[in-house]
């Protein structure tokens, strides 16, 4: 369940060109909307909208100061490691259910 | 860029004596039995060594055209009672995990305990995977490649 829920965030974070640029351009470093709507082409209330998405997915995370929001990627935003270790994880006990299969198969000869 | 360590333990009743479940890990044909399962793989190199100091290793062209390795090296052999191994594990040319395996034996009546212990290093999330991840489309296809690929290491 929980690597479904976390490549379903990735998954529709990343389904979308505009946030997909947002994403790569945070990568390098933290930006404010107006800096992420313009590369971007888009109205500062569509960008606002993007950067919901993201940050709801936990992607990115934000902080206002003053009248200004900036916008950073968030540490391990892309967990792979979770979704790879539970990947693995299953994997590993289908390959045992074979040896297990395998085993019966071939039985020991007496 | 930090590793992450992981650690995934799995037990197993297998209904044989220790003396033949290692049979199923020792023996290439055996072995093959229970390992493979990506036919719509290419195997482009392979080798098995089962001793120690030996190397186990294999190579594949995934469907999706990225290239899958595996490598081994045996660090301790007690037959039928355990199986040491440390492993690498690749993908499209960047290295993603080094794991320590243990694999043990247990005698219980007629049948064997099997006790399956992998201390993993993680490399995956190092940057250049994540910017191609996060940076294009393709990235979606990468993605699903690295989960999907993940069970061709099942050794």
């Amino acid at each position: 369940m929980q690597q479904t829920q976390s490549l379903d965030r990735i998954f529709l974070a990343l389904a979308d060109p505009g946030r997909r640029g947002m994403i790569e351009q945070l990568a390098r470093g933290p930006a404010t909307v107006k800096e992420l709507a313009r590369p971007a082409n888009m109205r500062l209330p569509s960008a606002v909208k993007h950067l919901k998405v993201l940050e709801e997915g936990g992607i990115v995370v934000s902080r206002k100061a003053g009248r200004t929001r900036t916008y950073t990627m968030r540490r391990h935003a892309f967990s792979l490691v979770n979704d790879w270790v539970s990947a693995r994880e299953t994997a590993l006990n289908a390959a045992f259910d074979r040896l297990a299969q395998a085993i019966a198969d071939m039985p020991e000869e007496e | 860029m930090t590793v992450e360590h992981k650690t995934i333990v799995i037990e197993r009743e297998l209904a044989a004596s220790p003396k033949h479940a290692f049979r199923f890990f020792s023996e290439p044909a055996l072995k093959e039995r229970w390992t493979s399962c990506h036919p719509d793989w290419t195997v482009l190199e392979e080798e098995f060594d089962f001793r120690v100091g030996g190397v186990e290793a294999k190579r594949w062209r995934t469907d999706e055209g990225q290239e899958q390795t595996f490598f081994a090296r045996y660090l301790d052999i007690v037959p039928a009672r355990r199986i040491i191994y440390a492993f690498d594990m690749g993908f499209a040319g960047e290295r993603l995990s080094a794991s320590l395996a243990t694999v043990e034996f247990f005698a219980e009546a007629a049948r064997t305990r099997m006790i399956f212990t992998e201390q993993i290093a993680w490399l995956g999330d190092g940057g250049s995977l994540q910017l191609r991840i996060a940076g294009t489309g393709d990235g979606l296809d990468l993605l699903t490649d690295i989960i999907a690929a993940d069970s061709a290491g099942v050794h």
